[in-house]
Formats: structure tokens, sequence, C-alpha cells
């Protein structure tokens, strides 16, 4: 192209015409008809190339050089030894068993809650989905209250028998937490797949003759599949790498997982060139995640395609079954959610561990403490400032990219989309070293920006998510009628489509300002001097020893943490 | 107001499939044209090139004096001053019914007191005055399509454009929404093209009628000319049901001249064959024989187990009733008033005109439609 549009010129001047013909193609045939007439060079370009800087600024290049920097394989054998095979063991185990306990747990809960006539399903769907809401450093530290060695519960049995029931430290417990804290998105991925089952299959299974139980077996079960694939390498490859839990619950009783193992090398200088070595580390998660994710495209392109669910499903009757079935799941489900939040609400109003509970014993002192502390105060506005400012980021980014990657036609459009979706399957782990290794050359280094920075990074995904289904929903004639009205390729997309999906972003903006906020792996690596967040401070009370006070600033983080969401699912609908 | 004017349009997709091809059309200003045939024949093709969506592979398009189109030009839709009409009329949810009547106008930078008088006045119009203020999704869908029709004439374009436009509603308000849209565009002499599937609409609506077929023009005319004088046996059958038979044409004096069917004992009278197409039919040539369901006329035999013809299906028509009779192994259409045979009735058959076209110049092969289907 060889004239630039005059951006002023008026729209019935000759100016809008520009010569056609594209670079290569000066012949007939020069103006390929596309959807969207002439693809020239225009404001959207601009944009697009925009789009793509920003994300080679925040995606691209960090992850390179992490790649880079372990690229040279002679940190190797590095990983070949003890400790690091020990931890990388315990990260696979802990990972594996872990994402299977939650997605057998949370596929049972999701049948139970969508196929049976289970009393009072609705109010414990709810109940079950809360621990997602808790961070999991946060619940690592009220399970404590509930299964710590100085817990009521041991301490009673232990008056018994001389010995505690269970202690939640351990690998045992760190499995048993990162279960806990996973199978919500367990339950969440295979209520979708479940409800978009149409119940005619299983009627006309029903119809040939099978019983009810067998229908779901053979018909429902089957088709879910692939739900249980994907929900089971997301939540392994989200708990590869969980930082809180096994240093919370692991590190006392020396179960080392590479996450841990990767913030002790990080903190003491007991290695040479830790950094290089900690790249090494991450890309070799890097490359077990991006295994996982390939082999759940492979497992899901056999997806089977289903008709729209008309008729509403027929519920299970669970008979004389019914009441102890329902003892059992609401006592489970109590039992994993309401425990460890009394815990947490009892260890806060406790002067210390172990003090027995009496109503004389309760004090306000440890939530005025943790709220008055200047550590905390600082914390809290480091936090509030960041999250929010990743936010905001994150709304403008990723409502461009998947605008771009939905609304227009062309060839990077996969790319784009699969880019920004990238860290999602990325562990935090990993994204802390990438910026730790870049931050030197680009000053960062020591700064909180560093911390924005990888916020915007890990969690950018989000946004671009929740604008994919309103964008792709809208009908293409929305935007050509602006067109048709008068509006340029750029002004069509951000008054029509962009526009559209404003609420969409905003409630991802909002899910990544509080995801942001109750964050810990990044924020404790990525850590300087005045830049401590609200997950670090109470991660340092809980190393300190000041459990009562952990909790009490736990427990006002998740107060918040669910208040704000509640808020943000009103607001979205 | 402008005309419309395309010569020599070709296009073609990436794909290879051929869209348009060799398409000359001139729409006089004030027209209103429909653009009618079966999907895939390029009529939407041809709208989105006339809007700018499209750009053709070679041929120009005229707007009026400009080019929008060709001679290495090409106007982005934004600069073409149209308006147009979707199917699923393409109401922005985001806004009130006034900001999307108000959308164009804004973009044109008229002043905000001017805007808010027009967009009253084009909505009283539509029929929706006091509605500026209400959200969409309150509407119901004839409303939406008015609020879509509002949208597309404030700014007075220089065509208005629809695509199907009608075509998602309902019949009875189908029915009430055409009667609207020709009074109010013959009021304000707007150019209009109009695509539609719907052969009914087109020839109840239209000045002209264009019939596209494989990304050509087979015929454009007038809605009467097009029922009584089909320019080729394909517009025949897909504008008025005609059922079309491979035959030739023999020669001989009185009588025993006509048509024979090939593949069917079929014969038909010189008397009433007509010579259609524009080069004509000459005496033993190869022809495709259109009879419209208007020249079958239908008769009762007198007694059961007579008659020449026996009736596969016979449906109610306001007009006529609608029959198809197996006549010696071929499915003949037939538009009979008066008379409603049952299925499976032996019946007489009196074909009263027919006309044949050269055989073999057709694109698309004219099969008769083997009977069951």
């Amino acid at each position: 192209m060889t004239t630039a549009r005059t951006p002023s010129a008026p729209a019935t001047e000759a100016t809008a015409v520009a010569p056609a013909g594209g670079v290569g193609e000066p012949t007939v045939g020069q103006q390929r008809p596309s959807r969207h007439g002439l693809t020239r060079p225009d404001g959207l370009t601009a944009v697009r190339v925009l789009v793509w800087l920003a994300c080679a600024a925040v995606i691209i290049v960090p992850l390179a050089s992490v790649v880079v920097l372990a690229a040279g394989g002679k940190h190797l054998p590095f990983l070949l030894q003890g400790d690091v095979v020990e931890a990388g063991v315990n990260s696979f185990v802990s990972a594996t068993l872990s994402s299977l306990g939650a997605v057998v747990v949370g596929t049972a809960l999701a049948l139970l809650f969508e196929r049976t006539d289970l009393p009072g399903r609705r109010v414990l769907r709810l109940v079950a989905l809360s621990p997602l809401l808790v961070p999991p450093f946060v619940g690592a530290i009220a399970w404590i209250g509930v299964a710590g060695p100085t817990s009521p519960l041991n301490v009673w049995w232990r008056g018994i028998t001389g010995e505690p029931l269970w202690s939640v430290y351990g690998g045992d417990g760190v499995v048993f937490l990162l279960t806990v804290h996973s199978y919500p998105i367990a339950l969440l991925i295979v209520t979708a797949a479940i409800k978009r089952i149409p119940a005619d299959l299983e009627q006309a299974a029903r119809i040939s003759g099978a019983s009810a139980v067998r229908a779901l077996g053979t018909v429902t079960l089957p088709l879910v599949r692939p739900a249980l694939i994907s929900a089971f390498t997301l939540i392994a490859v989200s708990n590869l790498a969980d930082f809180g839990i096994p240093s919370i619950i692991g590190t006392p009783e020396r179960f080392v997982t590479l996450s841990t193992l990767v913030y002790r090398y990080l903190q003491s200088g007991t290695i040479d060139s830790p950094l290089e070595v900690v790249a090494t580390i991450g890309v070799v998660l890097l490359a077990i995640a991006l295994l996982a994710l390939v082999a759940e495209m492979a497992v899901s392109r056999r997806r089977t395609e289903l008709d729209a669910s008309s008729s509403p499903p027929q519920r299970l009757p669970l008979g004389r079954a019914r009441p102890p079935v329902a003892i059992v799941t609401w006592g489970f489900v109590l039992a994993l959610t309401l425990l460890p939040l009394i815990a947490l609400l009892t260890q806060a109003l406790l002067p210390a561990p172990g003090v027995p509970l009496t109503f004389e014993n309760l004090t306000l002192d440890n939530i005025v403490r943790a709220v008055t502390a200047s550590g905390t105060l600082s914390a809290i506005g480091n936090s509030v400032m960041l999250a929010g400012l990743a936010g905001a980021i994150c709304v403008v980014l990723g409502l461009a990219i998947g605008a771009l990657a939905t609304r227009t036609r062309a060839r990077d459009n996969g790319a784009l989309s699969a880019i920004a979706l990238l860290p999602q399957a990325i562990p935090g782990l990993v994204i802390a070293v990438a910026w730790l290794v870049i931050a030197p050359r680009i000053g960062l280094f020591n700064t909180p920006w560093l911390i924005l920075a990888a916020y915007v990074t890990s969690f950018v995904a989000l946004v671009v998510q929740s604008v994919g289904a309103p964008l792709r929903a809208t009908p293409l004639s929305a935007e050509e009628a602006a067109r048709v009205s008068g509006a340029g390729r750029l002004r069509a997309l951000v008054d029509i489509s962009a526009r559209m999906a404003l609420p969409a972003a905003l409630a991802g903006g909002v899910l990544v300002v509080l995801s942001a906020v109750r964050e810990l792996t990044l924020s404790v690596l990525l850590l300087s001097p005045g830049s401590q967040t609200l997950g670090v401070a109470i991660f340092n009370l809980q190393q300190a020893g000041a459990y009562n006070a952990a909790s009490a600033l736990a427990l006002l983080v998740t107060i918040a943490g669910l208040a704000g969401l509640g808020l943000a699912a009103r607001s979205s609908r | 107001m402008a005309s419309v004017t395309l010569s020599s349009v070709d296009l073609r997709y990436p794909s290879g499939t051929q869209g348009l091809a060799g398409i000359d059309l001139h729409v006089e200003d004030g027209e209103f044209v429909a653009l009618l045939g079966p999907s895939g024949s390029g009529k939407t093709t041809l709208l989105r090139t006339v809007a700018g969506f499209l750009a053709p592979t070679s041929g120009r398009v005229l707007l009026g004096e400009r080019v929008v189109a060709g001679d290495g030009a090409f106007v982005a839709p934004e600069h073409r001053s149209l308006g147009m009409v979707f199917q699923q009329h393409a109401v922005w949810p985001h806004w009130s019914v006034g900001r999307n009547v108000e959308y164009p106008l804004k973009l044109a930078k008229v002043p905000r007191r001017e805007r808010a008088e027009r967009v009253a006045s084009v909505l009283e119009l539509v029929g929706l005055a006091g509605a500026a203020k209400r959200d969409p999704a309150t509407l119901s869908g004839g409303q939406r399509q008015r609020v879509a029709l509002a949208r597309a004439i404030v700014a007075e374009p220089g065509v208005l454009l629809l695509d199907e436009a009608l075509s998602a509603l309902d019949e009875p308000l189908r029915d009430r929404l055409r009667l609207e849209l020709q009074s109010l565009t013959r009021r304000f002499g707007l150019t209009v093209i109009h695509v539609t599937h719907d052969r009914d609409e087109a020839l109840a609506l239209a000045d002209r009628v264009v019939v596209l077929d494989g990304g050509r023009i087979q015929q454009v005319a007038t809605p009467p000319e097009l029922v009584s004088r089909p320019a080729s046996a394909f517009v025949a059958r897909f504008v008025s049901d005609a059922t079309i038979i491979a035959g030739a044409l023999v020669p001989g004096t009185t009588g025993a001249g006509g048509f024979v069917g090939s593949g069917h004992a079929v014969r038909i009278d010189a008397a009433v064959i007509e010579r259609g197409g524009t080069e004509g039919s000459r005496d033993g040539a190869e022809v495709h024989l259109a009879i419209l369901p208007e020249d079958v006329v239908l008769a009762p035999s007198g007694r059961a187990g007579d008659g020449d013809a026996v009736v596969v299906s016979s449906l109610f028509g306001r007009e006529g009733n609608d029959v198809v009779v197996d006549w010696g192994g071929l499915a003949l259409r037939s538009r009979t008033a008066g008379f409603r045979p049952i299925v499976g009735e032996r019946v007489l058959v009196r074909v009263r005109r027919a006309i044949a076209y050269p055989g073999g110049a057709s694109r698309s092969p004219l099969v008769p439609v083997p009977l069951g289907v």
C-alpha cells in the first residue's frame, strides 16, 4: 500500500479510495473477496500490532528467556541430585493423587446434584463450591486448626488413646488439601458437561429397556469422559506447582516439592547460580505442563457432537436410600467446607494455639492487631494497588485479544489466542522464575512492578476466556450493520462487539483482582523490599509462628473474597 | 437516492468457488428490485458486493456516477452511504432503540439536536413512535425489524439493501411488514435491492425481479412477465413450479407433430407449444418442455379406472388446489381451481400451453422430478 488515508477526510471524498492491489498481486484478482472487504492497513492493523507487542512483552519474552537460560543444559545433571529428584517425585505423586481424588469427588457430587433427587442439592452445590473461593494457603492454615497436632480433635483423641488421630502435616496432608481445594473445579467442569448431554439420550436408553442406573452408566458417563480427562489434566498441572499448601503443610514434616525447593534455593544462597538451576527446574515443569496440554487436546479432539438439550433431565429417584445418601453427602461436604472455616474463626478469636475454647478466652485482639499492624496495612495497600492495576490492564488487553481473535479474519488469530491462554497451563512458579530471569535487564529488579507484570502474565487468560463466549455469540451482521451505518473496521469492532463484551470483560477483571489479592506463589517468589502483599504477609506471620494473627488476617481475606465474588456474581447476571 | 450499476462483475472466492459470473445489472434511481434465487445462487453475494463487504474479482460497481469498486478503486462499506437491513435484524442489544437508530447520524457528525428530531420522526414512520428509550430486548421480532429498518433509512441512504429482511418473521406479521415496506419505500422513492428466496414476496414487492442461479443472472423482468414468459426452463421451474420434460420437437402436419418426451410416453400437440428462450427451437431439436401448473387442466374421469393419470398428492390452496399426478410415469404439477381430486383417483389431463426451450443449453441439468419426491 502506498498512500495512507487522511483521517480527517470526509466520508464522501475520494480519499477513501485507496489504490487497490495486494503487494504481491499486481494483476486481476487484486482484491481478494474477504468478509470485510479489502484488508488494507488501518486503525485495526495498528491495534493488532500493539496487541502483539503487549503479548510479546508479558508472555513470549519472559517465557522464552527461561527456556533460553535453561537451554545451556549445564544444570541438567543438577536435576538428578537427590533432593531435586525427591522433590520432583513428591510433586508428581501429590499432583496426580490429588487430581484423581478431585475428579472422583467432583464427579460423584456432580452426579448427585444434577441427576438425583438429593434433598437440598441446590444449596449444597453452592456450599461444595466454596473452597474455590478460599486461597489454598488460607485453607492450609484453616485445616491446621482442624487436624493440626494441637487441634481440639487431636488433643481430645490423644486424651483417650495417647496417640493423635491424624495430623494434617506431611505428604498425606498435602494430597488431602490439594484435593479439597481442587475438587470444586472438577465439580464445575463435570456439571457443565452433564448439563450439555441432552436428556433425550438417557430417555432413549430407558425406552430401550435400560434401568435408570444403567442408562446413567452406559450413556451419560461415557459422554462426560472427555470432561473428566480435561478436568484431571487442568487440576494436575495447577497442583504440580502449588506453593502455599506444601510449604505450610509439607515443610514441617520435610515433605519437599519442587515449588518449596525452588523457594528455598532462591531464599538461601545454598547453591551456586540459583537462577539458572531454578530456570532449569521451571523448564522441566513447563515441558510437563505442555505435554499434559497436548495429551488433553488429542483426547478432546475425539469429542462427540451433541445436540442442544431441550427437555429437562429425568432425575434418578433415590427412593429408600434417600435419607442415608443425604446424610452422608451433607456431612461430607460440610466437613470439607464448614469445619475449616470454623477452625479459622476460633483460631482468629483465641489468643494462642492450644488455649481451650471457652467464651471468656475469646478475644478480638488478633484481628485488631492484624489489621492495625503497619506491615499489614502496607501489604493491604500493595495488594489492592497491584491487583487493581493488574485487573485494569488485563481487562484492556484481554478484551483486545479476544476481540481480534474472534471478530476479525487473520492468519495469526489462532496463534494470538493460544499465546494469551498459554500461561493458564503454566505453573505460577515458572512464570515467577521467568520474570526473575529478565527483571535485571529491564530495570524492574527489586520493584513491586515485577509482581504486577507477573500478575498480568498469569491472569490475562481469565479475561480472554470470559469474553470469548459473548464475542463468538455476536452475529457478524451486528458489526456489518455498523459498517453500513458509516463506521470503519476499528470503530465497528469497538462500538459493537467490544462494547457488547464489556460486561464479561469487567467480570473477568473482577476475577483477576480477586485472584491477585489472594495470590501467594508469584508474590512470595518475586518479593522485594517494601512490596509485601497480603498473601505474603499472612504467609510470613504463619512462618514466624504467629498462628492466631495469621488466622485472623486469613479470615478477613476470606470474608472479603467471598463478599467480592458474591458481588461479582450478582452484577454479572 | 442513487442508481446502482454493475458491469461484467465477476467474483471468485479464495476457495475457488465462483460467487458471481458476468453480472450486468442496472437498478434505476427509485426502483425496487428483488434478487431471487435458490440458496447458493449468488443473490446474497451480489448484495454484499454492492454493500462493499465483498470486492469483485473483476468488473465495476457504481453507485450513481461514483465507481465504488473496480478500476483499481475500492470504497469501504462505511463510505458508500447505504442503508441495510439484515435477516436477524442485527439490532445492537447494548443500546436503546434511540441510540441504535441514532448511530448512523452520529457517525455522519449530525448535530445532537437534529439527531434527536430525525430519530423521533423516523421511529414514527416505522410505527414505533416514542420507543426511543426502550431496551431492544423488550421488543418483539417484528418491532426489532422495524428498528433495523429505521436505522437503515435514518441517514437518507443512497440505496436501501434488504438481506432476507422479512424471512425471519412469522407469516401474518411478515405479510403486514411487506405491505408497510412497500408503502414506505414508494412514498419516499427509495432505491431498494431486496434479497429473498420467497418467490411470492419477490413478485409481490418488486418493480423488477432478478432471477439468479449459479452466480449468473437468468432473467430480469417485471413480475407479470416473469410469470407468463420465463426466459428458461430453470426460471419456469424455480419461479412457477413448472414441470420440465426432456424430449424433442417432431415435425409433422396436423395432429402428429409436436413434442415427444424421451423416456416418457408423453406427447404434446404442436398447437399448444410456444417457443421460449432467446433463439427459439427448431423442429427436430432436443428441447426442454416446461408446463406451468396453471396450464394443466384436470378433470374428473367418468368411471373408476378410467382417465390417463393417477393423483399422487392433492393440497388445498386459496387460488387453486396444488395437485401432482402421475402421468405416464411423469410427476406433473397442476393448479386446479374448483376441483380437488383425492389421492389415488384417476383423472383426465389436458395441457393448455407448454413452452419449449433449447435443450442442453441450460446450465443445470433438468431432469424431471421423479415421483415420490
